[in-house]
């Protein structure tokens, strides 16, 4: 082709045109080629197509019909794999022959490889939601956007309010959610071998009391938040509850098309662990007060004595003055009203004592600390008194309550403190154990036991707190370890350490503040 | 009651105790002083001022037995009777042994306590 023949657009259009003989030299070269290629017209013209830019396609097709078109991988002149769309036309001249190829081609190669990726990550996605030994479902998520658009329409900005006001809402936004995919595990978990069973309406399997997780993972997703994961009860479809750790992913080009991502992971097993080890916790806890109990039997019978003498000798006194030629009704009166607060006092501690010595299952309830701290320390009043230990007690104003069992709490005090009582037993000089409640630097309520005994030799502090380590020649070392996993059972920390700026030892514990 | 009846003082740290016990001694027509502790008790001189003590043996402090020898060193020869919930028969003999004229078991009967009274003043 002249240039003559072909004008100025040859080299204004963006597509490369380039343009052959029969033999395959290069005849024309526009500006476009330059640029896709990165041969000059210089270097390319008279070289062979095939040559400098590889990928040649079969010429015979083109001879049959005239035409060409598909994808080429070329090579650029600095080496780099292009992907070219071409198109090729067969000029012929006047009589008819085959003259030259003309060929129009465009860059296609980071269309492709975009497409290439996208391909690779779908297929990814597809084996990861296929074959990880997570439950994945994929939902519609679209009926319940309208839901919630008509309920900002009718002026609700709250949603979290609304929903905790509104349980039928929340069970309607289940019920149209629909499952569109499953993988796998999901049909393990749910269904009976039928993927397709479990399509459709998602509220088969949220239990009523699992509503308020499925509104609070709508209220992060409307919230913008990426994902939201939490522990709940979901249910087969053939009706059975199980623990579940649920999670939604919502990536908002998902959240804009409807659609929602859900992991669930059955937890059963370990929730059925926990609990396991929450029983046996509880009954080491108890055996271990049961125990404890024992020991301070004398000292529990002189608790409960007190109030009978009193209530005895107050009779003794009444009898006196009624045998009076006139009898003394306000002294009388005076000794009745101490009887009852006596009965009561008496009640009172066998009513502590039953539930130190019961078994139950371990309740946490706010409590103040210090009124802990005060009904331990009846237990050991008469076994201090009777050692000559002085206790003294440092109760913290204002402190806010902790969240714990108030018997095992209990038994932590007194076992302490009556650990303290015993190290004073042999030491020669000031028999003192103070106890004290503050709240620390970190908003925690601190109970400390600081006695001015003996200490505790250096290579055993370590040990305190491991089971069956003791120092007694009685004791069975598992009053430590127990305290311990009572105090870490309530989210707190328990250590020893010796007094630094005295003789003796101290035994502290943290509980997280319980918020109102 | 006059002046000239017999003054008793009471030593117990058991607030409802105590009250009890001095009802009880009101009662049997004596005055009475009361004291939480040994230590109050010494620190007014009790012991110069009444005709007998009842004192509990544990408290927190001095105990009833401390009481006695302090009474013994300071050259106070008023009777004591002292009071203990306690079974020991160590404890009985070591009461005994500090010169306590009378030990009464809690709880006690008011023939029990006005026998050791009896006993007490008439010394």
């Amino acid at each position: 082709m002249d240039p003559a023949e072909r004008g100025d657009l040859f080299d204004l259009v963006h597509e490369s045109i380039v343009v052959r003989d029969l033999a395959g030299r290069i005849t024309a070269w526009n500006a476009a080629s330059a640029a896709l290629y990165g041969w000059s017209a210089d270097d390319a013209l008279g070289r062979a197509a095939a040559d400098l830019l590889g990928g040649e396609a079969p010429e015979a097709d083109l001879l049959a019909t005239g035409r060409w078109d598909g994808e080429l991988r070329r090579r650029a002149a600095d080496g780099r794999e292009l992907v070219v769309e071409a198109r090729w036309t067969l000029r012929r001249d006047a009589t008819g022959q085959p003259r030259e190829i003309i060929e129009t081609a465009r860059d296609i190669t980071e269309r492709r490889q975009a497409e290439t990726a996208l391909r690779h990550s779908e297929y990814r996605y597809r084996n990861l939601f296929q074959a990880m030994a997570a439950s994945f479902w994929e939902l519609d998520f679209a009926p319940v956007g309208l839901m919630l658009r008509q309920l900002r329409k009718s002026g609700v900005s709250d949603y979290a309010a609304y929903f905790a006001a509104n349980p039928a809402f929340v069970r309607e936004m289940i019920r149209v959610t629909e499952v569109l995919a499953v993988n796998e595990e999901s049909v393990k978990l749910f269904g009976d071998g039928d993927a397709s069973a479990l399509l459709g309406p998602c509220d088969r399997f949220w239990p009523e009391g699992s509503s308020d997780v499925y509104a609070a993972s709508v209220v992060a997703a409307v919230s913008g938040r990426p994902s939201f994961s939490r522990e709940t009860r979901l249910r087969t479809l053939d009706g059975r509850e199980f623990d579940a750790h649920f999670t939604a992913c919502f990536p908002p080009e998902s959240v804009a098309d409807g659609k929602l991502l859900i992991g669930v992971i059955d937890i059963s097993k370990r929730v059925l662990a926990q609990r396991q080890l929450h029983d046996l916790q509880a009954e080491f806890a108890h055996a271990a007060r049961v125990s404890m109990l024992g020991e301070l039997t004398a000292s529990i019978a002189h608790e409960v004595n007190q109030p009978l003498a009193a209530i005895s000798t107050n009779a003794s006194a009444g009898m006196r003055w009624l045998s009076r030629a006139e009898p003394d009704l306000d002294e009388l009166r005076g000794i009745n009203t101490r009887v009852v607060a006596d009965a009561q006092r008496a009640a009172a501690i066998i009513a502590r004592v039953r539930d130190m010595a019961m078994r139950r299952t371990p309740e946490a309830q706010a409590l103040s600390v210090n009124a802990v701290v005060e009904e331990a320390l009846m237990f050991l009043r008469h076994e201090s008194q009777g050692k000559g230990v002085a206790i003294d007690l440092a109760l913290g104003a204002d402190l806010p309550d902790v969240l714990a069992d108030r018997t095992q709490l209990q038994q932590v005090v007194v076992n302490l403190t009556a650990n303290a009582i015993q190290a004073m037993g042999a030491a020669e000089g000031p028999r003192e154990i103070r106890v004290t409640t503050a709240l620390d630097g970190d908003g925690r309520v601190a109970v400390t036991v600081s006695d001015t005994g003996p200490g505790v030799t250096p290579e055993n502090l370590p040990r305190l707190f491991d089971s069956f380590f003791t120092t007694k020649a009685e004791g069975m070392g598992m009053g430590l370890p127990i305290c311990r996993s009572i105090i870490e059972t309530h989210g707190g920390a328990i250590w020893a350490r010796n007094n630094g700026d005295g003789p003796g030892a101290c035994f502290a514990f943290t509980l997280p503040a319980a918020h109102a | 009651m006059t002046v000239a009846d017999p003054l008793i003082s009471v030593v117990e740290d058991d607030e409802s105790l105590r009250q009890a016990v001095v009802g009880l001694v009101r009662s049997l027509g004596y005055r009475v002083a009361a004291y939480a502790n040994a230590e109050d008790f010494l620190a007014a001189d009790g012991g110069r001022a009444s005709d007998c003590v009842i004192t509990d043996i544990q408290m927190p402090g001095l105990s009833g037995i401390d009481l006695k020898l302090r009474l013994i060193a300071d050259g106070v020869r008023t009777p004591v009777i002292m009071v203990t919930a306690r079974a020991e028969p160590a404890l009985h003999q070591k009461a005994m042994a500090s010169g306590a004229c009378c030990l009464l078991r809690k709880p006690f009967t008011a023939e029990a306590l006005i026998e050791c009274l009896d006993q007490a003043l008439a010394a």
